[in-house]
């Protein structure tokens, strides 16, 4: 980008960004100018685009092993004293758990080849770590491999998947998100599709435990959401118990469920679920817990075609169809039906959620192959009604093949 | 061509022995002020996880790990979480060990928080401290907001409900999408200007060009609205860019370096009541409440003021456990302005199906799209 107008000359915009940086170092919120002044990251490139109001980064390149993962940026020309920026994505461990000993593991990689500088979670999800020169880039690689863990996740591939805690933290998970996100990654597919680019577009993997959504599922293009079947289950006697203590008020749950599907009776002291209704929000088991809890069909909710980017902009999933929770390598072979017309399709740059606004969810659905439980096979919600349409060939010869079916059974 | 990849994968070498004992086993949770929430196991073991702020994205130094790892080691079970909102979660057996972690990081710096009625934490992309196209700094506005919303986070003023906050430096959206309760998106503000030194690397050579047609050049494919466009002058094929067409996504600027921008028309927009979770109203995105704001570093003090009167107005009028956008459901969109004190809304961002304010608003050429985005939804 070009120089933005009216810039001081450096000695000043030196100053003024130096001014700027200890500013933001003030204030009770964790700072990030002063863990970056901790570090070798060059700051002060950062502090001039602040006055700039411009990033001071522009594209730059870094040979090394790995395809994706690994990106670099130079200051752009109007940075006095120019930096360099180099960092990579690395995979994190299941559920993001770190054991100190891992952890001292990646502060020595980062201290011995990088600035120091670790970002704990990029955006992605990935741990990204700084590297301090270009030429160093293959031996952190190597040595990152040598503790387990390797570099990898951007352009347009499968990126760093994303599962939350699930049944190693949180009592509400509801099938194991952890023990999936490993079988994923074992997965040869997914392996390739992380390591070389060639999708239209990024492409994101996504488990939630629980309709909470903790690991935003629904923004994933294929996301993973545990949920039940009917009704969550109710243990009367526990749930009297936490009323006489005062824990749980049943007029609460009642009024809190936003499906209406609760009711309470108060003479014989009895909850009751329509499971039908019941929308799967976890108000009542979070309120409840354990004497509320999910229900015993316990199910995988597919999405696909969330996101933040894309050309229609930003969008939430579209439900597919149940997985049971032990169905794992099903979910890896429906994540590549989904992907399969979307990759041969698509124009560049469209993520699957533009693809499928495309295509139409029903016809995508068809395209890809796809037949889950409860897989929708009907529009449910249609925005106006357009009476007539011309029908090619083949979709009247269905009505027609229909009919006939439907004269058999009436007899007319 | 196949490359070898190392993934981390051993489930149980990561997990602490306390975890992987009780894994799947977790029966109860209680909390213990803010920040401090503690899991009974039907073992009839007790895990208490102590949540921490990071600075904005994430960033640390490896020597405030490295103290982060000797607190884990002192006083915890030899273990740090990172939460995917960047927050840092460390983990011990005990209350008094939590208590004990809990001011260890907090004269640190770090502040203990988040968890139920609360700020859970703000994410923030890198915009940048890395990135080439973000359009305002969100870290330094997050830094901002954090100093000023802090005692949302520590649960010195307690909140309704959850308040998730992510600052993205443009329109891409990578602090986390606009599904949160307040999203603060960088806007280029204006139209982006072509430097035309630069187009040429992101087009195919004129010759190539006279003979491809439009659709098939991939800037005018990625402009979802058709600002986009090649116009024929004086023998000549170029790229223009119609103004009033474009809708400031920065699609173009993702893929092509010759997009640029004057600092004085850069903002924000504030969206407010999104969210992923399935409870209340269920998922939805956020709104448009404010399309455009100064971004004025290093204080940002017009954001910070209305993120500030946002928060308050929820946190004064909705119900216990009331998410903000089961809030704005409740009382009304219309109510919601006013109470906040919007000016005048722009009327094109509250009709709009969620899903589609983008797309229909501003949607591409051709029937066939829109044929095919009924079926959709
Ligand atoms: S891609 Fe987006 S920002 Fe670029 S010209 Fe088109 S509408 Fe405008």
């Amino acid at each position: 980008m070009a120089a933005p107008p009216g810039l001081p000359p450096p000695e000043k915009l030196l100053e003024k960004a130096d001014e700027y940086l200890a500013e933001l170092e003030k204030g009770p919120w964790p700072s990030h100018v002063s863990e970056l002044k901790k570090t070798g990251y060059p700051v002060r490139v950062y502090g001039v685009g602040l006055v700039a109001r411009k990033s001071p980064w522009g594209p730059s390149a870094v040979k090394a092993k790995r395809l994706t993962g690994v990106l670099a940026r130079i200051a752009r020309d109007w940075v006095p004293g120019g930096g360099e920026e180099v960092h990579f994505r690395v995979f994190h461990t299941p559920g993001r758990f770190l054991p100190t000993d891992y952890l001292r593991k990646i502060i020595q990689i980062s201290r011995e080849y990088g600035v120091g500088l670790i970002e704990a979670v990029g955006q992605t999800g990935a741990m990204v770590i700084n590297v301090k020169s270009k030429d160093l880039g293959d031996k952190m690689i190597d040595t990152l491999r040598e503790i387990g863990t390797d570099v990898g996740g951007s352009g347009d591939a499968i990126r760093e998947l994303n599962a939350c805690v699930g049944p190693a933290l949180c009592e509400f998970a509801l099938y194991d998100t952890l023990n999936w996100l490993v079988a994923f990654r074992k997965d040869k597919r997914v392996h390739d599709a992380t390591a070389v680019p060639g999708y239209p577009y990024k492409f994101k993997i996504k488990l939630s435990g629980c309709p909470m959504d903790c690991a935003r599922a629904n923004r994933g293009d294929i996301g993973f959401i545990g949920v039940w079947k009917g009704a969550p289950e109710v243990d009367q006697e526990l749930l009297r118990k936490k009323i006489e203590n005062g824990e749980v008020d049943p007029e609460k749950l009642v009024a809190n469920c936003p499906s209406g599907a609760i009711s309470w009776d108060p003479a014989k002291k009895e909850l009751k679920i329509d499971g039908a209704r019941c929308k799967k929000s976890m108000h009542c088991i979070r309120a409840a817990f354990p004497a509320i809890k999910p229900g015993k069909e316990k199910r995988v909710a597919v999405v696909v075609g969330g996101g933040s980017k894309g050309r229609y902009g930003p969008k939430l999933g579209w439900f597919i169809g149940f997985l049971k929770p032990d169905e794992v390598d099903k979910a890896i072979d429906v994540t590549f039906k989904v992907i399969k017309p979307w990759d041969e399709e698509a124009q560049a740059k469209y993520r699957l959620g533009d693809y499928i606004l495309m295509e139409g969810l029903y016809r995508f659905i068809e395209k890809a192959g796809i037949s889950l439980e409860d897989t929708p096979k009907y529009v449910e919600k249609l925005p106006d009604n357009v009476p007539y349409r011309v029908l090619p060939e083949e979709e009247r010869k269905k009505f027609a093949e229909f009919a006939e079916k439907v004269k058999q059974l009436v007899r007319v | 061509m196949s490359i070898e990849l190392k993934y981390p994968t051993e489930v149980e070498r990561f997990l602490p022995e306390i975890i992987k004992r009780n894994y799947g086993k977790w029966k109860e949770r209680k909390f213990h002020g803010s920040g401090i929430i503690e899991h009974i196991s039907e073992t009839g073991e007790r895990v208490f996880t102590i949540k921490v702020a990071l600075p904005p994205n994430a960033r640390v130094s490896a020597d405030t790990l490295e103290k982060f790892a000797d607190i884990a080691d002192k006083y915890g079970v030899g273990a740090l979480r990172i939460t995917v909102a960047g927050n840092v979660e460390f983990i011990t057996d005990s209350l008094e060990k939590a208590q004990k972690i809990k001011e260890e990081v907090e004269k640190m710096g770090f502040p203990v928080g988040g968890w139920r009625g609360a700020m859970w934490g703000i994410n923030t992309c890198t915009a940048f401290l890395t990135c080439q196209i973000g359009v305002v700094d969100a870290p330094s506005i997050g830094k901002a907001l954090g100093d000023a919303l802090k005692p949302y986070f520590t649960g010195e003023i307690p909140l309704p409900a959850k308040l998730r906050i992510f600052i993205s430096g443009c329109p891409s959206g990578c602090a986390g999408g606009t599904a949160t309760d307040i999203a603060i998106v960088g806007m280029w503000g204006a139209p982006p200007k072509i430097r035309e030194e630069v187009l040429p690397l992101c087009m195919p050579p004129p010759k190539a060009l006279a003979k491809i047609p439009e659709s098939q050049i991939f800037l005018v494919q990625v402009c979802p609205t058709g600002a986009l466009t090649l116009r024929r002058q004086d023998g000549q094929i170029k790229l223009v860019l119609v103004g009033e067409k474009c809708i400031n996504c920065g699609r173009c600027k993702d893929n092509c370096d010759a997009f640029d921008y004057d600092p004085k028309d850069v903002g924000v927009a504030i969206l407010v009541g999104g969210r992923m979770s399935n409870s209340g109203g269920g998922p939805r995105l956020a709104r448009n409440l404010i399309p455009w704001l100064p971004a004025n570093p290093p204080r940002y003090e017009e954001i910070v003021a209305v993120v500030k009167q946002v928060v308050e107005v929820w946190r004064q009028n909705a119900k216990p456990g009331e998410r903000l956008a089961d809030f704005i459901d409740r009382i009304g969109w219309a109510k919601f302005l006013d109470l906040v004190g919007v000016p005048r809304p722009i009327a094109e961002y509250m009709w709009m199906p969620d899903i589609a304010r983008t797309y229909l608003t501003y949607r591409a050429r051709g029937e066939y799209i829109f044929k095919g985005f009924r079926d959709a939804i």
